[in-house]
């Protein structure tokens, strides 16, 4: 394989070909449905696991996440395209980070979720993937207005290890599952100190079902080495297309969802229809807002949730800041009564995307650069 | 006939990329925004391509114009 070939419009087809079946592999092999890979659900779950939330069907610690983050750390190495920098307006990106995650959370998946329910019948996501193309359009309006949260700087390399290092914890905690949590209880007078979670590891609903860890860290190690040498990214495709007519990053999305579709199809994962498809509801109007103030921060922060990781994973600490932002977000979502379920929209959770599309409309507007 | 050689401006953030854009098209160099080859960053970003022989006007325009300019290179 010669070295450009991830900058060719095969190389792109080739790695979202890969995410799509991939994807659907994982599910087949004990992922939750239409959840093979989602950035959103699995740093939610992670969330849980460390116990920023007590929402118990949701709880693991994801491999996924960490070798998105290490395939990309080691293709960057490979390639000599590790650059450690960071600076760029961070508690904006960590606040974008969070929105970033309540709109994917009332949605239910971050766009590459979106992609693999279309892929698995649930059309639902097509309502989500308007809103998510709203959302980033309106950011390209910003874009166009001068918008520009400043430029990085070159920072020492070992920052930029930090977020794979975090990953490497998370993942020494998967394995030897420590409980940090000690409770006093009280029975029949007598003081006890029970030891208990976190970490947390949910022992039924969509946190309980998992596959083999060395099967998901591999396939995502290969993902995030292959995302890292094309940039594939959900809202850069959207964004070329409205800047620039260019259908380059398009071409990896469609082909993510028709090999998981294919993949699907064969496996018998493709269910088609509206009403009672997994992890999802069927209210459209807050499925197109979740993810329209999703596709807003996203455009705002420069890349979609999982593009956030793998720049993470090649020393961009901005991007890990976003990340954390997200990670926070999940707690938020679900301690706050904002997070979705099957059955709809939470009580707050409509609440929570109006103060996250007013938050981004003014940072949209408050960030902008004025030029001679 | 001679082929034209190109080069690419790449940006710090897609606002100077776009930024960028309107002061060629004022001074009237032809320019058109293009995702960021792959080869020349891993930004997530736009990038500008123009005909190389217009280099210099544009690096002098943008300058005047304080947009910030991550590197320029040749493309083709």
């Amino acid at each position: 394989m010669k070295a450009g070939f991830f900058a060719t419009r095969w190389g792109i087809v080739a790695v979202g070909l890969f995410i799509g079946v991939a994807a659907a592999l994982l599910q087949y092999l004990g992922n939750p449905p239409n959840m093979g890979v989602c950035v959103a659900c699995m740093e939610r779950d992670i969330a849980g696991a460390l116990g920023l939330h007590r929402a118990a069907v949701v709880q693991y610690l994801r491999p996924e996440i960490m070798g998105f983050v290490i395939g990309s750390l080691i293709a960057a190495l490979l390639f000599k395209e590790y650059r450690a920098r960071s600076g760029s307006a961070p508690i904006v990106r960590f606040c974008l980070g969070m929105f970033a995650m309540i709109g994917a959370l009332v949605f239910l998946g971050c766009p590459w979720r979106a992609l693999l329910r279309l892929a698995g019948g649930d059309w639902n996501a097509l309502v989500g993937i308007a809103g998510l193309t709203v959302g980033i359009g309106v950011g390209v309006l910003f874009l166009k207005g001068g918008y520009n949260l400043g430029r990085t700087y070159k920072a020492k390399p070992f920052a930029g290890l930090i977020m794979p290092l975090i990953m490497v914890a998370l993942f020494a905690m998967l394995m030897a599952k420590p409980l940090f949590g000690r409770a006093k209880q009280v029975v029949d007078g007598v003081e006890t100190i029970i030891i208990t979670g976190p970490v947390f590891f949910s022992a039924e609903g969509p946190g309980s079902m998992a596959a083999p860890v060395a099967v998901s860290l591999l396939v995502a190690i290969a993902i995030g080495f292959l995302a890292q040498r094309s940039r594939f990214c959900t809202m850069g495709a959207v964004r070329d297309v409205i800047l620039t007519r260019d259908f380059h990053l398009v071409s990896g999305i469609v082909a993510l969802v028709v090999a998981a579709l294919a993949a699907n199809l064969v496996l018998k994962q493709f269910h088609p229809g509206w009403e009672g498809q997994p992890i999802a509801h069927a209210n459209h109007l807050w499925n197109f807002m979740g993810m329209a103030l999703s596709g807003l921060a996203f455009s705002l922060a420069g890349g979609c949730p999982g593009r956030q990781l793998i720049l993470s994973g090649e020393g961009d600490g901005d991007a890990a800041v976003f990340v954390l932002g997200m990670i926070v977000g999940a707690g938020f979502a679900h301690n706050f009564t904002i997070a979705s379920s099957p059955a709809g929209p939470a009580l707050f959770g409509p609440a929570a995307v109006v103060i996250g599309i007013v938050f981004c409309l003014i940072v949209g507007f408050a960030m902008r650069e004025k030029f001679a | 006939m001679e082929s034209v050689k190109r080069g690419v401006v790449a940006f710090h953030s897609t606002s100077h990329a776009i930024q960028a854009e309107k002061v060629c098209r004022a001074i009237g160099v032809e320019v058109k925004l293009i995702p960021t080859p792959r080869h020349i960053s891993s930004d997530c970003g736009v990038a500008l391509r123009f005909d190389y022989c217009e280099r210099d006007r544009i690096v002098a325009a943008l300058a005047e114009k304080n947009v910030e300019i991550s590197l320029v290179a040749a493309l083709d």
